[in-house]
């Protein structure tokens, strides 16, 4: 057991000391930092304002009160431009010109037939630009709803009063009562959740393989398989990595606590005011999820580290490596994506299968977690599960990398890998 | 406790396609420096694995301290410098000699004082802070050898640890083989530098093409094999080969340099005779002596590439 120790420690405290270590611990919160304070920042900014030409094809009034609505929304500075029938085209020929050469932003075109058919085209630079577009196909609409009813003799000021704002306003129902949380809230939680746990134990997988690899090529596994376990050695590999992993997990998730708890001062030094920092809901972590995200990353990363040992065990060379790693990598990526599928349906068939299934279990199930009210015998079925298989695969892991690691050459197919785990 | 450190029986490896080792026996006594000697691909690798316990032997039986349990078992008790050098590149010297002793079941204090002592004591001391990655080849080398020395094993076995190193280094290291020898380590070696192997070793064995050609203490090898030596220096080149033409019929094996000879003479041959018979041409001699043949001279005999028929002998 000192020995496995011995080997925990070298691996840990190397990488602790590393650079590569202190980047990544850095620029993990200032990550975290700007996924906070960007979508703030991004949504009180006020938008930039599209010049545009309306293009009045005999609408009559329409055109300009289209225009009245779309300049007070302060994105677009409109100016109106009757067009006679016949000199149309040479007039959007000439406009086209203007927006080419970035004088106009674009060139919206409003008929006669646009109240009767609901039909008006919109030629322009910014047409990617999701809000703008929105914003101007709603003002569209409006115009044109109260333009019909107008005809329909409906007076304009109840028409107003009908087209009100509505706002469908999601809250989560857990076991606990409301949450407050907003349905994009709960979704984006379950999305970083799954990202986080996907990134964290891909990076660190490949960790153990780049070293096991690099005992391999300086050929120090030598002397080290004279000295101690193959399995020995593993061990204190995976827990050793492993240990770096939570260790820059739970510095990022310090940060991350504070930064959620102050920041109100924080955001306050980007000069936005406190109601708007409190206008979103921040999830509510609970220490629940927490341990449920620890325990799945420690047994994700236990079984994906084991194999992530294998492919360096059997390889000699990096480019062969990055080959061999492709089927793990696979399963890892082929989690996540399921994971998307999860959030939309965390109690759906599919959700609830591969939060079972072990490869995928550790990405699944913390996401369900978060998005959900997961039932006490699905989390323990699943865990027993992943434990089970976790201690099965790092057992079948040892037993190929304790004879990969003195092979060098040709890289082994399934079937010796197979022969290899069974021998004795 | 047997007065056997080592004892192979009948081992035997195979490769695909090929024997890397075939019917070895081989005995190393306590205290013994035993030297592993043969020409390159003679297995000499092959056969130090599969005594470390890294390469399993097809056939045959190892024992260790009077033992199967294995090399790994003993581990503690053994130092071992594979051939392949290897070591953490990117990690502090003194912080990877520590580990390499943990692994080895050494208390960490213990082994870092262990490690200080053999760093100053090789003239390492101010490199103990820096990469092993800055160290020159020369440097790793001495690095780890350190390595295999740290638990004080009873058994060290070092492959080809001679290689690579200048003649100062190879110096430091022999004079260190020695002075474990003498307090009672047993050391095995391979190398193919006879000259190193003659002035340390006190047992030999000779593998060629995987197989022993000979094997037992170093006087009674060169006692057995070694028939009858003389050395011959002549004044002039020319003078000399005319000479040694006159004496070819009494001489089994030569290896002439020109001036200088060293001839193996056929069985029941007087070296007297071979004097008269040199004198006689006229050739001026500078020196003419009955010597112990070397050990190169009787691997190049035994395992040389005349002696592809060799057979097995036992001293």
């Amino acid at each position: 057991m000192r020995k496995v120790w011995a080997v925990i420690r070298r691996e840990f405290v190397e990488r602790v000391r590393s650079k590569w270590f202190l980047i990544s611990t850095i620029l993990g919160p200032l990550f975290m930092i700007s996924v906070t304070v960007l979508p703030s920042l991004l949504m009180t900014r006020a938008g930039r304002v599209n010049h545009i030409v309306l293009v009045d094809e005999g609408s009559g009034s329409f055109a300009e009160r289209l225009s009245t609505q779309l300049q007070a929304t302060g994105r677009y500075a409109v100016t109106v431009l009757p067009a006679a029938a016949g000199r149309d085209s040479v007039l959007q020929d000439s406009l086209t010109n203007a927006v080419r050469q970035e004088a106009l932003d674009g060139v919206l075109t409003v008929s006669t037939a646009t109240v009767e058919s609901g039909m008006a085209t919109y030629r322009g630079r910014n047409i990617s630009s999701i809000t703008d577009m929105s914003v101007m196909e709603g003002l569209l609409r409006q115009t044109v709803v109260t333009e019909r009813l107008a005809q329909h003799g409906v007076d304009a000021s109840i028409v107003q009063d009908a087209q009100r704002g509505i706002t469908l306003r999601t809250e989560r129902i857990s076991k606990h009562g409301t949450t407050g949380e907003s349905g994009m809230v709960t979704f984006f939680l379950g999305y970083g959740v799954g990202i986080v746990l996907y990134m964290i134990i891909l990076i660190y997988g490949i960790n153990v393989m780049r070293s096991v690899l690099e005992e391999k090529q300086t050929r120090i596994i030598e002397v080290l398989v004279s000295s101690l376990r193959p399995f020995q050695l593993m061990l204190g590999k995976v827990i050793g990595v492993g240990g770096v992993g939570l260790f820059q997990f739970g510095i990022w998730g310090l940060t991350g606590y504070l930064v959620v708890h102050f920041r109100v001062q924080i955001l306050g030094a980007f000069h936005v005011s406190a109601a708007q920092v409190g206008a979103f809901t921040m999830p509510a972590i609970s220490g629940g999820l927490l341990a449920v995200i620890a325990v799945y990353f420690v047994l994700g990363f236990l079984l994906y580290s084991a194999l992530f040992a294998v492919v360096g065990a059997t390889v000699t060379a990096d480019s062969e490596a990055q080959q061999a790693q492709q089927p793990v990598m696979m399963l890892l990526v082929f989690s996540l994506i399921v994971s998307f599928a999860a959030l939309n349906d965390p109690s759906g068939q599919m959700a609830v299968v591969t939060s079972m299934i072990p490869f995928s279990s550790p990405i699944i199930m913390p996401v369900r977690v978060a998005t959900s009210d997961v039932p006490t015998s699905q989390l323990v079925m699943s865990l027993a599960i992943a434990v089970a298989s976790s201690l099965l695969i790092v057992w079948l892991s040892g037993r190929v990398y304790r004879i990969g690691i003195l092979m060098y050459g040709k890289r082994p197919n399934l079937k010796e890998l197979w022969r290899w785990a069974r021998q004795s | 406790m047997t007065d056997t450190i080592v004892a192979a029986a009948g081992i035997a490896k195979r490769f695909a396609g090929h024997v890397a080792v075939a019917d070895l026996s081989l005995e190393v006594p306590k205290g013994a420096v035993y030297g592993l000697l043969g020409p390159n691909g003679a297995g000499k690798t092959t056969t130090i694995r599969m005594i470390m316990n890294i390469t399993i032997p097809d056939e045959g039986t190892i024992e260790l301290f009077g033992d199967r349990m294995g090399g790994r078992h003993h581990s503690a008790r053994i130092g071992y410098l594979p051939e392949e050098r290897g070591l953490y590149r990117k990690m502090r010297v003194r912080d990877m000699l520590i580990f390499l002793a943990e692994a080895k079941g050494v208390d960490r204090a213990r082994g870092a004082a262990k490690v200080d002592e053999w760093l100053h004591r090789l003239d390492l001391g101010e490199w103990g802070p820096r990469k092993v990655e800055e160290l020159s080849k020369g440097m790793q080398q001495k690095v780890q050898f350190i390595g295999t020395m740290l638990h004080e094993p009873e058994l060290l076995i070092l492959d080809e640890p001679f290689s690579g190193l200048d003649p100062i280094n190879q110096q430091v290291l022999k004079d260190i083989v020695v002075h474990l020898s003498r307090s009672g380590t047993t050391i095995i070696f391979s190398t193919h530098q006879m000259d190193v192997a003659e002035k340390i070793c006190d047992h030999v064995c000779i593998i060629a093409r995987g197989r022993k050609v000979l094997d037992g203490g170093l006087a009674e090898v060169k006692r057995v094999h070694g028939g009858t030596h003389v050395a011959v220096a002549f004044e002039d080149g020319a003078a000399g080969a005319e000479a040694m033409r006159a004496v070819a019929d009494l001489v089994a094996a030569a290896d002439d340099s020109g001036v200088f000879a060293e001839l193996k003479l056929k069985d029941g041959v007087d070296p007297q005779l071979v004097l008269e018979r040199l004198m006689k041409t006229g050739a001026r001699i500078r020196r003419f002596e009955r010597i112990e043949p070397s050990l190169n001279r009787i691997f190049l005999d035994k395992a040389g590439p005349d002696a592809a028929d060799a057979e097995v002998a036992h001293a």
